[in-house]
């Protein structure tokens, strides 16, 4: 019976860990969306720190017969504090290769191979941490006062790691509830569109390495202060494999799908096998542990992808009925969208527009703008200015350079040469999500919305300045953000409802047509309150009648002291809210005035119908 | 020019075609039709779904609604190979060629439908058209000026004496000098020696000069279509290009 | 200088590796993390025909067979099902992971894990400006550069090659001019198998005593010399394999020879870092 006892006290702090781990994890790879395939190296950073901080000084314990850095003796709980220090510090290097924009899939094969280099290290240098034969007799905490081998020992252990999991759980799940996870999980799904609606990547993706490797380092620390050993045979790469399964099966982008998966995968796979008859061949049993797990794997991702406890969604409208999305119809629907009382809409107060003096400044121009791709020049000493409060038409034939003038100004594309000014400072330099924090905004010309955010997750996400969308801001709860952001909401609605989608409040935005994507696109700029949007093509592929209407709502925008750079091809959206247009021929400025006297312009004539 | 160059023409139609992406028509109810020995040519403003229109006919974007048939074969929905087997040559606006290839690997793949031995045969005949493309022969492709690019990309097709040309956009970022060269010379010329030709151009002065048909797109329908001396007299035309100033 | 003449031993099988794995990403994309398991098997079953009488070029053989159709297996069963899904292409390298898994322990499973070796000797010693070559590691030289000359002739030459470069650069365009691109790519994939069984194969009786695992940590050393040639590209990674092989036996000479392979390693993180696209490579290619 005893023998039983000390076995469940085993697999509640082996539980523990376990599903400590795979919350850092799927904080990291469900959430974030940074695939960490070196995870394990977190953990394993966590129970050497524990081992050399609470052990003593290598040279005189036991004979010094391992070597090993450090060795303070601390007491509990110092140990597992530095262990999540070691845990986060050994997260920063990493941002260098995930935070730029690197392709997921080579990063996390850096972060793989860096955990097969960190192995190969630990496991040959034998000073730093007594290469392959690993730490042992590391202490137990308070094993002086209280026997570490005692079953209420094991048990209060247990209880303590049990603790320690559900904190974890709660201070991550603060987090990702927050308007700083809603930004995490924004940039999972679309990092460009994320950076260009003022995200800062590389800051989110340090503090979630940061966070995730605490955890994963905090678990290693109860770990190695229950089994006293820890040696590289335990960190190999593949472990970080048995978590993302774990992951994969429970359900990423869950909490509660990762606590799931940690109990089946490593926990209940690992121990079922204890109870298998030994076999002839002895390496048989954990061999076929490895093949049932790479089989989890294939089959989980074919047939259940997002695991036993998806993703949830997010119901943020307080209307029951707003999730289900009618079955998607052809353009023509797009006709029949009925805006609702946008005309009723106070954007002033909505999108918290200054009250400026539509006083005509240039607010925005270029001097000299070059682009080229590999001496081949698509835009060519472009100079334009872009006065406040007017909506200016960018327009000229295919392959004019339009676009990549709008990316240009935006900064989603670096310019090959000349200068950008914007409020009377130079911004060349300055990259893409600080511009948008500084109040100019950009849209897309493709698909661009956050597949498994919720329409309304899709326009809060853009509300700049939001208190809970930092760390800090989020660590504080519920309570200190939760009224601003029941606040953002509405305003969310209310900008729905004037355009007619509310019913879709709560649906995948995913989901919806394209014509309706499109207005969720340029809802979501609106609410990120620029002072200068910069439409890269906003009625493409919409419906005539709606564009108008969409462009009536621009020209308020601008009476209200917005300033609107639209590029377009429908002429007669230019004719009826665009002075002045500006026409771009083969990367040059061709000719700017009103519609009605480019069409005089014989250049311009040309340029369009002949070139 | 080499009247080897394309086989005698065949006649491409299109019967109550509607195309587009995901199920979502961009075009509908087209029906053109593009005959041997004459320019065809699809004009439009931009948003019209005369890319679409064309992609559709190649096997690139699917057909919803309709048929396209070439000689006597439907060949709606096919897929690209075997399409380019019937004898429907592509060139695409933008992607149309292999850039780490070199010039004379290009046009090796756009004879690979044919017998190893015609091959060289076929490549001095493309040269004849092309003549600058013979000091490029070992250069690769990516590195080629927009002019010479887009005559490679034409090259390729010519390579397997298509029975019908389909060019999309093929003066897009061309100097307008070289741009009139492709067109009055090569593209009209092609129909001259009997190939039919189908093209999509954004400069429709430019089309209208060396099309004997052309069809105006708007909105993903033919808004108006006829001879392109009628069409210039007519004020719709002009007008549908610049914006009419009162239409809403 | 010996060192040097290692260099050339380890570069020469990381070569013939570097191009089967390169070559399967230019085609289709992926990075096939499962490479390092259909070696070890195609190594294996050269081993058993060699145990059991085969002669050893027969066997040989027998190893680039079990590459070649394992690998096309896993492309037409795998790869192709899991990308027409549309799923995130990292999702497909997870699965791949799998695969290594269930190859490399299913493979221990069946035979155990103890070290094996081919039943024969690596022949006489071969003395030459200071470095030694077995037998056996000469012929290895020699089979890498007939292989990679064959590649190059395929590549350069051959109505195949060109199918398969022009399927990479522009699939689409490929299949305009008239190519079975579904065809060309599962070809592809039964030349770089091949490859990937030879190199498998060739490791393990250059090795000489190995098992199950031994060819885990490979991928590591085939990920820098892929990268710093440039993904995709199969004459970069006859460049990073040379350079890579090379660079870790050569420092071995001067540094503490348990630490050559992290020449490797760093040189992966720093290409991933800086230039993902490779040394020659530029950010179009991407």
């Amino acid at each position: 019976m005893s023998q039983y006892l000390f076995y469940l006290a085993t697999i509640i702090v082996y539980g523990a860990v376990d599903a400590m781990a795979c919350l850092a994890l799927n904080f990291e790879f469900g959430f974030a969306g940074i695939s960490n395939f070196g995870f394990i190296i977190f953990q394993s950073a966590g129970a050497y720190a524990a081992a050399v901080l609470s052990m003593p000084a290598a040279a005189t314990s036991n004979g010094g017969f391992q070597q090993y850095v450090l060795g303070l003796s601390l007491p509990w709980p110092f140990p597992w504090i530095g262990a999540a220090l070691a845990g986060g510090l050994l997260a920063l290097p990493f941002v260098f290769l995930v935070g730029k924009r690197l392709r997921g899939d080579f990063a996390a094969v850096g972060l793989l191979v860096s955990a097969v280099l960190l192995n190969v290290l630990v496991k040959d240098y034998v000073p730093l941490l007594n290469g392959d034969a690993g730490i042992s007799i590391v202490p137990a905490p308070f094993q002086s006062f209280w026997d570490p081998q005692g079953l209420g020992y094991q048990f209060v252990y247990g209880a303590v790691a049990v603790v320690l999991t559900v904190l974890v759980y709660f201070l991550l799940k603060r987090i990702t509830e927050s308007p700083y996870g809603r930004s995490l999980r924004a940039m999972r799904d679309n990092d460009i569109v994320a950076d260009s609606l003022g995200k800062n990547l590389r800051l989110q993706r340090t503090v979630t390495l940061v966070v995730g490797g605490m955890v994963a380092g905090l678990s290693g620390a109860i770990l190695v202060g229950f089994i006293s050993l820890w040696a590289p045979g335990a960190w190999g790469y593949a472990e970080t494999i048995v978590l993302f399964a774990a992951i994969i099966v429970g359900g990423a982008g869950n909490h509660k799908g990762a606590v799931l998966g940690a109990i089946l995968v490593p926990l209940a796979f690992e121990e079922v096998t204890r109870f298998i008859p030994p076999l002839a061949n002895p390496a048989l049993v954990p061999a076929l542990q490895w093949v049932a797990i790479g089989l989890l794997i294939i089959l989980f991702l074919w047939f259940r992808p997002n695991g036993i406890l998806p993703e949830r969604r997010r119901f943020l409208s307080g209307n029951p009925k707003s999730a289900e999305v009618p079955v998607p119809t052809g353009g023509e629907s797009d006709a029949l969208i009925k805006l609702g009382n946008l005309d009723e809409l106070n954007f002033r107060q909505l999108l918290r527009l200054e009250e400026t003096a539509n006083d005509n400044r240039v607010i925005l121009s270029t001097q000299g703008l070059t682009k080229s791709f590999h001496g081949v020049t698509v835009v060519s000493d472009v100079t334009i200015a872009v006065h406040q409060g007017r909506v200016t038409g960018l327009i000229g034939p295919n392959g004019a350079g339009k676009s990549t003038t709008l990316a240009m100004l935006a900064g989603t594309l670096p310019s090959s040469g000349g200068q950008i000014f914007y409020e009377g400072r130079d911004i060349t330099n300055v990259p893409s999500n600080q511009r948008a924090s500084l109040g100019l905004v950009r849209t897309f010309q493709l698909a661009s919305e956050f597949k498994k955010l919720t329409v309304l997750e899709n326009l809060v996400s853009a509300i700049p300045k939001q208190s809970g969308d930092s760390f800090w801001g989020a660590m504080r709860g519920r309570r200190h953000w939760g009224r601003e952001d029941k606040e953002n909401i509405e305003r969310a609605m209310e900008i729905l409802g004037g355009f007619g989608l509310e019913q879709y409040a709560d649906a995948y935005a995913g989901g919806l047509s394209g014509g309706q994507r499109r207005l969720v696109e340029i809802m979501r700029a609106m609410l990120a309150e620029p002072k200068v949007l910069l439409l890269d093509e906003p009625m493409a592929g919409v419906h005539p009648n709606l564009a108008h209407k969409i462009g009536d709502q621009l020209t308020r925008l601008a009476e209200g002291g917005m300033t609107i750079l639209m590029v377009e091809h429908e002429l007669s959206i230019m004719d009826a809210f665009c002075d002045p247009v500006i026409v771009l021929a083969e990367g040059r400025v061709l000719a700017q005035g009103t519609m009605a006297e480019l069409r005089l312009n014989s250049e311009v004539v040309e340029a369009y119908l002949v070139g | 020019m080499s009247v080897e160059l394309s086989k005698k023409g065949l006649v491409l139609t299109t019967v109550n075609l509607s195309a587009g992406y995901d199920g979502r028509a961009i075009v509908s109810e087209i029906a053109v039709e593009a005959t041997p020995g004459k320019v065809v040519s699809i004009v439009g403003p931009n948003g019209s779904g005369k890319s679409t229109l064309l992609k559709s006919l190649v096997g690139v974007v699917q057909v919803l609604e309709g048929k396209v048939t070439v000689g006597d074969q439907d060949i709606t929905n096919l897929p690209p190979e075997e399409i380019a087997k019937i004898g429907v040559g592509y060139v695409p606006q933008i992607d149309d060629v292999f850039p780490p290839l070199s010039v004379k690997e290009n046009l090796e793949i756009g004879g690979y439908l044919l017998n190893r031995r015609e091959i060289p045969e076929r490549i001095e005949a493309v040269l004849e058209v092309f003549p600058k493309l013979r000091n490029m022969m070992t250069r690769k492709a990516g590195k080629l000026s927009g002019g010479e690019r887009k005559m490679l990309a034409m090259g390729r097709v010519l390579m397997l004496s298509p029975s019908v040309l389909v060019l999309d956009e093929p003066t897009a970022n061309l100097a307008p000098m070289v741009a009139t060269q492709l067109l009055e010379e090569y593209v009209r010329g092609f129909a001259d020696h009997g190939s039919t030709v189908l093209l999509v151009e954004q400069r429709a002065k430019s089309a209208l000069r060396i099309s004997d048909w052309t069809y105006v797109l708007g909105g993903g329908r033919v808004v108006l279509s006829g001879a392109p001396k009628e069409l210039e007299q007519n004020p719709l035309f002009v007008e549908s290009f610049l914006g009419g100033g009162t239409r809403h | 200088m010996s060192s040097f003449g290692f260099g050339l031993i380890t570069a020469a099988v990381l070569a013939i590796a570097t191009v089967g794995f390169t070559m399967q990403f230019a085609v289709t994309n992926v990075l096939n993390l499962a490479y390092g398991s259909v070696m070890i098997n195609s190594a294996f079953v050269s081993y058993y025909l060699n145990i059991h009488g085969v002669t050893p070029w027969v066997s040989l053989f027998g190893g680039v067979f079990t590459g070649a159709v394992a690998s096309w297996a896993l492309n037409r069963f795998i790869f192709t099902p899991f990308q027409r899904r549309n799923l995130a292409p990292i999702t497909v390298v997870i699965v791949a992971l799998g695969v290594d898994l269930v190859g490399t322990f299913g493979l221990q499973a069946i035979v155990g894990g103890g070290y094996v070796s081919f039943h024969q000797s690596p022949g006489k010693e071969f003395h030459f400006l200071d470095m030694y070559f077995s037998a056996l590691q000469l012929v290895i030289l020699a089979i890498c550069v007939v292989v990679l000359g064959l590649i190059h002739w395929i590549l350069k030459y051959t109505r195949l090659g060109k199918a398969m470069r022009a399927t990479s650069a522009n699939p689409n365009l490929a299949r305009n001019s008239g190519v079975k691109i579904q065809w060309v790519i599962s070809t592809t994939w039964l030349i770089s198998g091949a490859l990937c069984g030879l190199a498998g194969t060739v490791f393990a009786m250059n090795t000489g005593v190995f098992e199950a695992t031994s060819a885990q940590l490979y991928i590591v050393l085939l990920l820098a010399a892929m990268f710093l040639g440039g993904p995709g590209e199969p004459y970069g990674a006859m460049f990073g394999a040379l350079t890579i092989g090379l660079a870790t036996e050569i420092s071995a000479a001067y540094i503490n020879p348990q630490y050559k392979d992290v020449i490797a390693f760093l040189a992966l993180l720093g290409m991933l870092t800086f230039r993902p696209y490779g040394i020659f490579g530029s950010e179009k290619t991407l």
